[in-house]
Parts: C-alpha cells; sequence; structure tokens
C-alpha cells in the first residue's frame, strides 16, 4: 500500500508540475491541453493504473474536498511533498509558480524508484511519466522509422493516444506528421494523424499570431527536434496537403478525402484564401453529383424532379443502414456528398450567393441522413434572412409528394428539427404574402411534424407555432400573440398521402390545440428530467404567447370556446366537397362522445394541473422551469394562492441556487412587461422572495421589479401595489443576537446571519423606496394640495390628524404609519433611513399629512414616546442617546426645515392680512423678501429630497400669487430651460420598454395624465441612468431578450458580497468627488440612504450597492443641514434654482439629455438619488444656457449671504446675469466653503 | 452550439474537455460550475440516467458512466432534449470502446479512441455522427457507408 500511496503521491506531483506552467492562459485549445495534461499525466504515464482521487487542478481543486485530504495523507508517507500539498491547498498561482521547480525535480527524483518497480518495460519513455517533450520525440523518431510494423503499433497504442491527453500539439510536430500522413498506410494511424493536424489548425484561430502557444511545452521544452518551427511555417503546408488530398478523385482515396476535408474546416475562418479553396473544393465535389438533383427546379422539369424525388429515399435507406448491398459507386457518391455538405456547413453563411443556396437545397435529396440535416439546418438559417429565394428553390420539395415531406420520416432527429425551423421561417414570412400555396404546404409539413414521435422536434414544432423564434420586439409580439391564435384555432389535417401508412386514429383532422396539449401532459408523465423540463418550458412558452395574444387584445380569444367547433368548421367545409366521407363520420361519431365538451381552457387546466404534479420533481431545476411556466401561465384573474404556496414551498428548499432564485425574479419582470396588469399580483410573489430567501436574491433585481411594478399598476393599483411592496416592512428585521426568535416570526426564513443582514438590507431598501415613491402611490403632492395651509395649524390634536389623514388618503396614512413604526421598531440601521424617509413624505405632501409626521418627528426628538413605544430596543445593546431612538442628530435639521416652512408660513398670513387690512398693494421690496424667503426655503427643501422647484410653494399655496407676481415683474423664469415639451415626449418615446411595455402608450394617449406622465418621465430618468450603467437593469433586460450564455457563479459565498463589492469602490468615489466639491459638507442626514447622514460610510454603502428606484430623482443630498453650514451648500442649491432646468411635471431626466455625463460617474446608487442630479446639474445649464467661463480679475468681499467672495484670479463659471451681477461657480469651494453666488459684473474677465 | 463537453471523473478531474465558442476567461468558471453541479447531484445516480440543469439561456444535460461523469451544455437548438440526444450517442460510443461501463482505469486506457469518437460526434461545436457503425468505422479511417 506504501507503493500505491507513493505511486499516487507521484501522480499528484505531476500534475501538480503541469498546473504550475508559468505563463496564463490565454489560448482556449491550449487551456484544455492544459488542464487535460495535468489532470491526466497518469495516462501519459504508461501504465495506466486507477488514477489517485485527487484533485490538483485549479479548476476543481477548489468544489472537491477529498484531494487535499487524499494528499495529506499521502504527505504522511511522503514528507517530501508537504510543499506541494500546502501549495495546491492554497491554490494561489504564485506560490505554486514558486516552488514549481523544485517540485518539479522532487517529483522527478521520486518517480524513477517509484515507478521502475511496477512496470513492465517497453519502451524507454515509460520509464517515467511520459512528458510531451517525450512524445514528440518518438514521434519524429517512429516517423523516420515507419517502415516497421512495431513504430505503426507503437504510435497508434501509445504514442498518439497519450499526446491526445494535451489536446493539442505544437507545429514543430507537423513536419513529421505530415510525413506519416504521406507515407504510412495504416488507417489507425492516419486516423490520429488527421486528428492532430485539425488540432495544429484549429489552433491558429484561437491564438492569432502563432508563436510558442503553450505553457506545457514552453515549461517543458528541453526539446530539441521542434526549435524554430513556427505555425505560419506549418500551416501553409499543412493546408496544402490536405487540399490535394480533399482533391483526389482516387476511390480507394476517398476516405481520407473525407477526413483531409474535415480536418480543413477546423482552420480558422479568417483565412479567406483558404476559405475560397474551401468553397472551391465543396461546390466542386457537390457540383460532380448535381446530375443527381434536379437543380434548378423549373416547371419543365417536373416530371424528372419527381422522378428523382421518388428514387431517392431507397439510395437513402442504404445510406442509414446498409454496409453491403448498393452499387458501389452510389455510395462513394453518398458519403463525398456527405462530406460536402458537412464541409458547407462548417463554413461562414454567404446569403445572397444564389450557387450557396443551391448547393445547399441540394443536400435536402442526398442519401445521406447526416448530410440531409447539414443541408436543412443551412436553409433553415438561410430561410431566416431570405425566406423568398429559399422558398422559391424549395418549392416543389414542399409539395406533398416532394424530398421535404421524406424527411417527416429520416431517422434523424435534428434534421426533423432544422425542417421544423425551415418550414416555420417560410410559412410565417410576409414576403410570401402572395404565394399562400407556398407557405400553406409549408405550414402543413410544420403541423405534421407534431406527430413527430421524438419529443425534440414535436417541441420545435409547438415553439415554432408559438412564434418563439421571432425576436424582434414588436414583431415578438405580434409573432407570438398570432402563434398562440394558431395554436388554439388551427386543425392539423393530415395529407392523404402520408395518411396511408399513418394508423387510422390520425386520419381525422385534429385541433392542434388537443394536439399538443396530449403530448405535453405524457411528456410530464416521464421519469426524464430533460424532458421534463424541456415539457416546462415549452409550457412556459405558451403562457408568453398566451400572454402577448391577451395583450395585443386579439379578439376571439375567448377561451370557452369548445375546440371541436373549429374541426366541425372544417368538416362541414369538407363534406361540401365530399372528398372524405369517411372522415367525417368518425368526426361526427367521436364528436358525440365524452370530449365533445372540451374547451382551451378545460384542457388548459388538465395541463396545468399535470404541470403543477411536476413540482414533485427531484431536480429543482425542472421545479424551476415549472415555476417559471406557472407564473407565465398564471392570468391576471385566476386565484393566486396555488401558485403563491407552490412558490412559498419551494423557496423554502435549500437546494434552490441563488441564480435559479434570481431567474425566477427576472421571470417576474418579463412577465410583468408582458402583462402589466399583473403588477400587485407579480408584487406579492416578489415579496415571498423577499422573506423566504432575501440572501439570495438580487436586490437590485427586487428593487427594480418594484419600481416598474409600482408604476406600471397605474392609478387603480398604485395603492396595493404600495402595500405590496411595504409588506416587508411589517416582517420584523432580525436583530443581532435574537436570531433564535426568527423562526417563529411569520413566514421570515433568514436562517443564517448572512441571510439575516440580507432581509435587513431589504427592508432598509423597502424603507427607503416607501419614502421615496409613496407621495406617488397615494398621488399627494403638497403642490397640488387642495388644504389650505390654516387649515393645518387648526388640527394640532394628533388624534384628529390621524382621522383626517387616512380619511383623506388611506394609501398615505398607510404608508405613514408603517414608517413610524419602522423609526420606532427597526434596527438602528432601518431607523435611521425610517426617518428620511417620512421627512421626504412630509416635504412632499400637503396637510395634514406634513403636520402629522411634524408632530411625531417633534415628539420623537423629544423623546416623549420612547416610553410608550421603544421599549424593545432597551435590549438590542445600543446607545439609545437622549431620545431613546438614537436620531436626535438626524431630526434636529429636519425639523428645522420643517419649522422654517411653518415659520414662514406663519409669517406670509400675517403679511397678507396686514396688507389686507390696511388694504395697501404690495410694495416690490416686500415681494423681494417674500419671494427671497420662497427660494431660501426651496433650497433647504431640496437638501432634503427632489421637489419640483417651479410648482413647490414651501410658504404654502397662498404665496402662489405673489411670487408669481413678482416673478413676472422681474422676468425671472421659474422653468428656465425645459419648458420645452418635446423633452418629455422625447423622453416617453425613448422609454426602455417601448413597445413591449403598453403602459407608456397608454399614458401617451390619455395625455393628460400629469402624474402618470411624471412617473414615467422620473422613472425612465432614472432607467435610462440604470440601462447605461446599472447591474440589474442589464440583467433584467439581458434576461427579457433571452440573451446570456455567460459562465454561472459557483462560488456561493460571492453570490452575497459580490455586488457590494463593486459598489463599495463606487461609493468611495463619489465620496472622494462629493469632497472636492463641498468639503465638509457631507456628514450630516438627508433625504436618501445613500448620503452618509451621520452613518459610517461602511453603513452607507450598503445602500450604495442597491439601486434605489425612485419615482423622483432627488436632489443633491451631500450637503449640510446643520444651521452653521447650511450656507454653503444654499448657494450651491440657489444657483441650481436659478438655472439648472426647473421641472415643470414631469421633470424631465437628466440622462436623457447628458447621457455621457453619467459614465464619469458610475454609481449606479445615483439612480433617482443623492449625488446623481449633483453632476449633471453641473452640466445641464452648460447645455442648456450656454455656459460662460471667466476669471475674476479683484478680490471681492461678499457682503451679503447670496455673494460670493472672490480672489482675483480665481476661475469662475458664470451661470447668468442678473442686474449687473453675474452668478457664479467656482471650480472648487473657497475659504468659507462656498462654491457659487453673485458677483459684480466688473470684477469678472469674460474668457 | 453545443458549447462545451466535459468528462470528469468521480471526484472532479477533469478528463476531457472540448469548449466551443466558450470566451477562455469564462471556461474556467463553466468547469468548476459543472464539476460542483456532478458533485452535488450525481451521487448514486444509476448509469446514464439524464440530469438536467440550466443557466440563463444554457442547457446543461449531464450523467454518470461507470467511474466517468459526462457534462454537456449547449446554447439554441442544443436545447436539453437535443443534448440528452447527444449525451446519448456519447454514451453509447464510449461503451462501446470500453465494453461496458468503464472504470476510470478503463477510460484512460482507451483515451485515444475515445478522443477520435468525440472527433467524430461533436464537431466544431455541432453534433454530426450520431450512427454508432459509422463512428466506429469513422475513427478507423473507413468511409461513413461501406460498399
Amino acid at each position: 500500500s506504501k507503493i500505491v500511496a507513493g505511486r499516487k503521491l507521484v501522480g499528484s506531483i505531476v500534475r501538480t508540475s503541469h498546473d504550475l506552467s508559468p505563463s496564463p492562459v490565454t489560448d482556449p485549445s491550449l487551456a484544455m491541453a492544459e488542464s487535460s495534461g495535468k489532470t491526466l499525466m497518469d495516462l501519459i504515464s504508461a501504465d495506466p493504473t486507477p488514477v489517485p482521487a485527487q484533485s490538483t487542478s485549479s479548476s476543481s481543486s477548489s468544489s472537491t474536498p477529498s484531494p487535499a485530504a487524499a494528499s495529506a495523507a499521502s504527505s504522511m508517507h511522503q514528507p517530501m511533498s508537504t510543499k506541494t500539498t500546502l501549495g495546491e491547498k492554497k491554490s494561489k498561482r504564485a506560490t505554486l509558480m514558486q516552488i514549481q521547480s523544485d517540485t518539479i525535480s522532487v517529483a522527478k527524483a521520486a518517480l524513477n524508484p517509484v515507478k521502475a518497480n511496477i512496470m513492465p518495460q517497453r519502451q524507454r519513455q515509460r520509464k517515467k511519466p511520459v512528458s510531451y517533450t517525450q512524445l514528440a520525440r518518438s514521434i519524429h523518431e517512429l516517423a523516420a522509422t515507419l517502415d516497421q510494423k512495431s513504430s505503426q503499433k507503437q504510435l497508434v497504442n501509445h504514442v498518439f493516444p497519450k499526446l491526445a491527453v494535451y489536446n493539442s500539439v505544437d507545429p514543430s510536430l507537423a513536419p513529421s506528421l505530415l510525413m506519416l500522413n504521406q507515407q504510412c498506410e495504416d488507417r489507425n494511424v492516419l486516423r490520429y494523424v488527421y486528428y492532430y493536424l485539425a488540432r495544429i489548425l484549429s489552433d491558429t484561430g484561437l491564438s492569432p499570431g502563432g508563436g510558442i502557444p503553450t505553457p506545457n511545452w514552453d515549461a517543458l521544452a528541453d526539446i530539441d527536434a521542434g526549435g524554430g518551427v513556427t505555425r505560419a511555417d506549418v500551416v501553409p503546408r499543412i493546408v496544402n496537403q490536405l487540399t490535394s488530398e480533399a482533391s483526389n478523385s482516387e476511390v480507394e482515396f476517398h476516405a481520407r478525402r473525407l477526413q483531409a476535408l474535415k480536418a480543413l474546416t477546423y482552420s480558422p475562418s479568417e483565412n479567406s484564401e483558404l476559405l475560397s479553396k474551401l468553397y472551391e473544393i465543396v461546390f466542386g465535389l457537390l457540383d460532380k453529383f448535381k446530375d443527381y438533383f434536379p437543380v434548378p427546379c423549373r416547371s419543365t422539369d417536373y416530371i424528372s424532379c419527381r422522378f428523382q424525388v421518388a428514387d431517392v429515399p431507397h439510395k437513402r435507406k442504404k445510406g442509414v443502414f446498409g454496409t453491403k448491398g448498393g452499387d458501389k459507386e452510389s455510395i462513394i457518391r453518398s458519403n463525398l456528398q456527405y462530406a460536402a455538405m458537412s464541409a458547407l456547413r462548417r463554413l461562414p453563411l454567404d446569403p445572397g450567393n444564389p450557387v450557396f443556396l443551391h448547393r445547399a437545397a441540394q443536400g435536402v435529396s442526398f442519401a445521406d441522413p447526416v448530410a440531409v440535416r447539414h443541408s436543412l439546418e443551412i436553409l433553415a438559417e438561410l430561410a431566416a434572412r431570405d425566406p423568398y429565394t429559399v422558398a422559391m428553390t424549395l418549392e416543389k420539395l414542399a409539395s406533398p409528394a416532394g424530398a421535404l415531406q421524406d424527411i417527416l420520416h429520416l431517422h434523424d432527429v435534428l434534421a426533423r428539427v432544422a425542417l421544423a425551423r425551415l418550414c416555420h421561417g417560410i410559412s410565417r414570412a410576409r414576403a410570401l404574402d402572395e404565394r399562400p400555396d407556398i407557405r400553406a404546404q409549408f405550414n402543413s409539413i410544420l403541423y405534421q411534424l407534431l406527430l413527430d414521435p421524438s419529443e425534440r422536434v414535436c417541441y420545435e414544432a409547438i415553439l415554432c407555432i408559438l412564434g418563439k423564434y421571432d425576436n424582434t420586439e414588436r414583431h415578438g409580439m405580434d409573432e407570438r400573440a398570432s402563434g398562440w391564435y394558431r395554436l388554439t384555432r388551427e386543425i392539423l389535417k393530415l395529407p392523404e398521402a402520408t395518411s396511408k401508412d399513418k394508423s387510422n386514429k390520425a386520419k381525422r383532422p385534429q385541433p392542434l390545440i388537443k394536439l399538443v396539449m396530449r403530448r405535453l401532459e405524457s411528456s410530464f408523465r416521464s421519469f426524464s428530467r430533460p424532458v421534463l423540463h424541456a415539457a416546462a418550458r415549452v409550457v412556459q412558452e405558451m403562457g408568453k404567447s398566451r400572454a402577448a395574444a391577451f395583450a395585443m387584445g386579439l379578439e376571439d380569444i375567448d377561451e370557452s370556446v369548445h375546440v371541436n367547433a373549429f374541426s366541425d368548421a372544417l368538416d362541414d367545409a369538407e363534406t361540401n366537397d365530399s372528398s372524405h366521407p369517411e372522415g367525417i363520420r368518425r368526426t361526427s361519431s367521436i364528436s358525440a362522445g365524452p370530449g365533445r365538451n372540451e374547451t382551451i381552457a378545460s384542457l388548459l387546466a388538465s395541463l396545468m394541473e399535470v404541470v403543477r404534479t411536476t413540482v414533485a420533481c427531484e431536480c429543482v431545476y425542472v421545479r424551476g422551469m415549472v415555476v417559471k411556466a406557472l407564473i407565465w401561465m398564471q392570468s391576471p384573474h385566476e386565484s393566486l394562492d396555488e401558485l403563491k404556496s407552490i412558490i412559498a414551498s419551494e423557496l423554502s428548499d435549500p437546494a434552490w441556487p441563488a441564480s435559479l432564485v434570481n431567474d425566477v425574479l427576472l421571470t417576474l419582470h418579463a412577465r410583468f412587461k408582458a402583462t402589466p396588469d399583473m403588477a400587485v399580483i407579480l408584487l406579492e410573489i416578489a415579496r415571498i422572495f423577499a422573506t423566504k430567501v432575501p440572501g439570495k436574491i438580487d436586490a437590485d433585481v427586487l428593487q427594480l421589479l418594484w419600481k416598474t411594478c409600482l408604476v406600471g399598476a397605474g392609478p387603480d393599483g398604485k395603492h396595493t401595489a404600495l402595500e405590496a411592496v411595504t409588506i416587508v416592512l411589517d416582517l420584523p428585521p432580525p436583530q443581532p443576537g435574537s436570531m433564535s426568535g426568527l423562526t417563529s416570526i411569520d413566514r421570515v426564513s433568514a436562517s443564517d446571519p448572512k441571510s439575516a443582514l440580507a432581509l435587513q438590507k431589504l427592508v432598509q431598501a423597502a424603507v427607503w423606496f416607501l419614502g421615496e415613491n409613496a407621495n406617488y402611490a397615494a398621488s399627494e403632492y403638497a403642490w397640488e394640495s387642495a388644504t389650505p395651509p390654516g387649515t393645518a395649524l387648526m388640527m394640532l390634536d394628533a388624534d384628529k390628524m390621524v382621522a383626517a389623514a387616512s380619511s383623506r388618503n388611506p394609501t398615505l396614512a398607510g404608508a405613514l404609519t408603517r414608517l413610524q413604526r419602522c423609526a420606532f421598531s427597526g434596527s438602528w440601521e432601518v431607523r435611521i433611513v425610517a426617518i428620511q424617509a417620512l421627512t421626504t413624505i412630509a416635504i412632499r405632501s400637503g396637510e395634514p399629512f406634513r403636520l402629522q409626521i411634524y408632530e411625531f418627528l417633534n415628539t420623537l426628538a423629544e423623546g416623549g414616546v420612547q416610553s410608550q413605544l421603544s421599549e424593545m430596543h432597551l435590549s438590542n445593546g445600543e446607545d439609545q442617546g437622549v431620545s431613546g431612538t438614537g436620531l436626535g442628530v438626524l431630526i434636529t435639521p429636519m425639523l428645522k426645515v420643517l419649522d422654517e416652512m411653518y415659520q414662514g408660513q406663519d409669517e406670509l398670513i400675517k403679511e397678507i392680512r396686514n396688507h389686507d387690512n390696511a388694504n395697501k398693494e404690495w410694495k416690490d421690496e416686500e415681494l423681494k423678501k417674500l419671494y427671497e424667503t420662497h427660494e431660501r426655503l426651496l433650497d433647504f427643501v431640496s437638501l432634503f429630497c427632489y421637489i419640483p422647484r417651479a410648482k413647490y410653494l414651501p410658504l404654502g399655496p397662498i404665496s402662489a400669487k405673489l411670487i408669481d407676481t413678482y416673478r413676472t415683474k422681474h422676468n425671472i423664469t421659474a422653468s428656465s430651460g425645459s419648458t420645452d415639451p418635446t423633452v418629455v415626449a422625447t423622453g416617453i418615446s425613448d422609454l426602455i420598454y417601448e413597445s413591449t411595455q403598453p403602459a407608456p402608450a397608454a399614458s401617451n394617449s390619455s395625455g393628460l395624465d400629469d402624474d402618470l406622465v411624471n412617473a414615467w418621465a422620473a422613472n425612465l430618468g432614472d432607467d435610462g441612468l440604470l440601462g447605461n450603467n446599472a447591474p440589474a437593469m442589464s440583467r433584467v433586460n439581458d434576461f427579457i431578450a433571452g440573451g446570456g450564455t455567460d459562465a454561472p457563479d459557483v462560488d456561493e459565498e460571492n453570490v452575497f458580497s459580490r455586488p457590494s463589492v463593486g459598489y463599495d469602490d463606487m461609493w468611495a468615489k463619489t465620496l472622494l468627488e462629493t469632497n472636492d466639491q463641498e468639503e465638509d459638507d457631507v456628514r450630516s442626514g438627508s433625504s436618501s440612504p445613500d448620503s452618509t447622514g451621520s452613518v459610517e460610510s461602511s453603513i452607507s454603502s450598503h445602500f450604495g450597492g442597491m439601486n434605489y428606484p425612485s419615482l423622483f430623482s432627488s436632489k443633491p443630498s451631500s450637503s449640510s443641514q446643520t444651521t452653521g453650514k447650511s450656507g454653503g451648500s444654499k448657494y450651491q442649491s440657489t444657483y441650481e434654482g436659478y438655472s439648472s432646468p426647473i421641472r415643470e411635471e414631469p421633470p424631465p431626466p437628466y440622462s436623457y439629455s447628458e447621457p455621457q455625463s453619467r459614465e464619469s460617474f458610475e454609481n449606479p446608487m445615483a439612480a433617482g438619488s443623492g449625488s446623481r442630479s449633483y453632476e449633471s446639474d453641473d452640466e445641464e445649464p452648460r447645455k442648456s444656457t450656454g455656459t460662460r467661463f471667466g476669471t475674476a480679475l479683484y478680490d471681492f468681499t461678499a457682503g451679503g449671504d447670496d455673494e460670493l467672495n472672490l480672489t482675483a484670479e480665481e476661475e469662475l463659471e458664470i451661470e447668468y446675469e442678473v442686474d449687473g451681477w453675474f452668478y457664479v461657480k467656482k471650480k472648487r469651494p473657497g475659504r468659507d466653503g462656498k462654491m457659487a453666488g453673485l458677483v459684480p459684473v466688473l470684477y469678472v474677465n469674460q474668457s | 452550439m453545443i458549447l462545451a463537453v466535459l468528462f470528469a471523473n468521480s471526484v472532479g478531474n477533469v478528463l476531457i474537455e472540448r469548449f466551443n465558442g466558450v470566451p477562455a476567461e469564462e471556461r474556467l468558471t463553466w468547469r468548476s460550475f459543472l464539476v460542483k453541479l456532478g458533485a452535488e447531484n450525481l451521487k448514486g445516480v444509476k448509469n446514464e440516467e439524464l440530469l438536467v440543469a440550466c443557466h440563463k439561456s444554457v442547457y446543461i444535460v449531464y450523467t454518470m458512466l461507470g467511474d466517468v461523469s459526462i457534462f454537456l451544455v449547449g446554447k439554441d437548438e442544443y436545447d436539453e432534449l437535443a443534448l440528452a440526444e447527444a449525451i446519448f450517442i456519447i454514451t453509447g460510443a464510449v461503451k462501446d470502446i470500453c465494453g461496458k461501463p468503464p472504470t476510470e482505469r478503463v477510460f484512460l486506457d482507451k483515451y485515444g479512441r475515445i478522443c477520435l469518437c468525440l472527433d467524430e460526434i461533436v464537431w466544431n461545436g455541432l453534433l454530426e455522427n450520431t450512427d454508432k457503425d459509422r463512428i466506429k468505422r469513422l475513427i478507423r479511417l473507413k468511409p461513413p457507408s461501406e460498399f
């Protein structure tokens, strides 16, 4: 056993030594070579023994725990290997490289004695594991001594198989291989030679530039034979030899001809010279046998066509089964046809080339089934581009006795699959509208494929009928809708020709839907997982087409129609021409039977019953597909309970990988886009994900779903949608240390710290979402509020306020209640966000909501409610601070802004009364003062959240008139920059959801619903942004487009941490940028969670990891709200107030006018919030008002709050001029921290 | 397109792999994904029982044959069922060469021929020959149909 252990060790070491090859693998084929080499060194050692259970390859070591143990075990016997073992464990390439050299030498030292004891000696090299070098050398030697029988034997039995481990060989072997190719007679040797020549050729494509391609060869290159041979030298020689072989028409040579042609197709397609050579050979071969094929099939040839076609099946049979019989000539011909067609399939498609098309079409009648398959595949691809020409070429073949009909019975599944695609491509082509006859022929073949014995073919036919393969957006919807219509309405009528050899049963015309349903139902009873998975997928596609049909509002979708009604209609038609008397009798007799009452709905119901039972399948991927199918088949009006419980129980299964969970989440997105009506249903489902598997889902994607659903829910559904989102909040977030209590809480499954943390983040996200979007959902805006401010003052009694609030707007009242609860009951992080959310709502809402929140915040700040409400916090060990919530610092500035607003309102009312009483006109100074207060408050408010400056009236509705007066007098446009309605219009039409999304269209047509337009526009801004750089959005789009083949994530550790890592960096970047501009103003609280708000940035960066979607784009929140510091940032905002496009509703999305500006600023959290608008505000005015630049001529000392200190030579951006003053902005804040303000025109030198 | 064909032994060492149209940087991920998938699901699975997985629009069908696990990754026309078809042919060919579901040793013994077979079955990412006899003839450099 010691020896065995030693051998194991040896294997391990040797593999390791290969693993250590110094250069990074870039060449894919070489990657294979490398990995194969390292895992398979045992094979190379001459005596293949059971390979010890060790994994040293970097690929597998991570996933298999045993190898480490195994090597550890062997290290007990052989202490010298310890080093290697440790290195493996660390799996640090660098470390490994360091120890590489001594490992190899150790291995070499160790190998000899051990191997020598065991192995029978037959060959010099085999005393130890044969290196690539040795193999290469023996090829050279053996090629030179080919005349000896033993050489050939050695090549076939030892050298070549071992070389196969390397998967690829270096160019230095080519001369020997070519020599073997020319001189050797042995077929087995030659086969390997072709194999390796093909490898050499294909290498070129993968590592262009040639050179020394593989680390293995470098690492082991003590080779002398191969020096100086490069790929550039050998490839032309190989190609020449192979092409001459491929053109060799000797009969005995034709098997080699096939292989030569095959090897040639491996050469990279960039080589146009070689390509044209290949085309030449292939076309030459096909041309030689063209007499066998009726091309071009002109109408005069029709008879000969038929004759030829009828002739073919016999030949084909021989091709399939026969090794005996048949004349030699036709068999050789068929072989060469096969070779030519296979090669043609690997050559680039040449659409528009009639020769190419004809050669491909030739293949349909070939005897060789594989050749037929390739031919059909090529034709199907061509038909996707140019259906008309292909249809014309194949016209005759599709006729009832044509060659295409024969393919229905061809024993090659993929050939029939290709036939389905081809028929679909042609039968749906609009280019063939004038030739309904041709379309009907191909359509009939497609329908017949529904009866195919192979599931693969049948499903392909179903998918084709459903219109799955039209991926163009709008067109795709149409196709899908009509696909559903076809499936539910059309009848399969078998042509008489084929019905002869079918059973009688099939004779009766069958509604497609019935056939399909029966087929699917039986598939779901299969035990094969691929079949189950595929069937579920087909059901999903059915659901998609059905959803499209409903979305398009196709008439006649009524699913309660009896399916037989259609076939009856058809029967009637047939009665008239009395061509099918037997069929009618049969039909009518069956019609009276039990199947009579089947409706589409009932068929679907019974199918879905079977589908549901499939969730019992033990394969999680099958279940995943079933869940997706169920989501797609769920109709908006059916009960959701079953689906919900299925999903809930599914998600409880820990076997679900995160990627699959997210796939289902993305399916919800896709479903929503197909049927916006389902927003609420989908949100409910999404909620299950949030609560069941918070650790597995992608919070970004979930957020995006929330947002899109909320917007898509429409005015009526908004309330419910918001409820569905925020119901997440009703789940008490897990508190540190109290994990055990979690399991008892309603449906929350955060069983490990990781998912607990994820859930908490989710709750934070939901709270923020609520704050940001509650006003939208409730359609409650201060600037549209009907309640005069005075009323609010009369409702200071809290109870009355709550009552009034909830009677006025239950949605908002509900949201407020939730947020208030969160402000008390959440974890520390949640509470902060809740407070910020409340402030946002307070600012955006009219009375009595604002007052209600004001009162609440006041109470909170004073800590008066602590005794009643926040007992639970005593347990979590935090310093509760003065108020018991630890939020005092945060609340103060928020209260202040509200205080100031109320104060301003009071004063205004007083002033108005004074004026009214005295019957005085408002003087200009008074108006100016009022206006300044208005603007100041606007700026202040803007620090907390986004508000539409043009409409927002911090002094209450009553101030509107006066401010208007002042504005008119002084020619101040509140909405400079964005009054142009086209901004909005363009925005809407540029919607990311474009055609698939009916909702924006609807809002366009109604045109008047400001609110919705507002939402869409804002939303659109976000999406534009997200579309540019947010991973969630691209993930969703990828998914919906059906793309995505990139490799899956394997490391589960990363699933959770992955997104935030990247964002952390971006977060840090933002932080820095903000610092640049506003040095010390980054610290205090603000409305959006991505502001630091006296929270450590590490915590905030959690928020940064999510794209908080907002229907509003928030104002920069990175400014200070503390009294002392408000000055500086105020100016910054003031400037915005003047010059940035002040949004009329809807606010124009920044990202549309300035998509590039975002690029330097890719923090995805900026979506609709925080500093995002900061930069765009910088950019925007430059565009819209034509910003000028200048330098300060002299020092200037500010004489008032709105003025700006200047130092001579300072560079300035001039925003606008007013009354002899420039409003300027500095590149960096001055010593006083101010960025922008007014300076005298004369002090500035304009550049 | 058949994106990948991968053979691994029972502990997850890659024995053979062929990638088509998979960027080099994704191969390692695919490799470890597949091996992990096998490690998690192939325990106690019967010979040639087909398992299925999917990732985005890519399908994976895999199975166990003797000591060797075989994975196929495909997309587009190579969906679960087409891959099942392909894997059936591959397992058939391997069994033919090895005479039975192979132990790892036997598999490595026949390594060269298995590679040749694979070369005839999957050609540039497309399924080529499906007929056993035909494959047998082709790896001995005989024409696909003989006279």
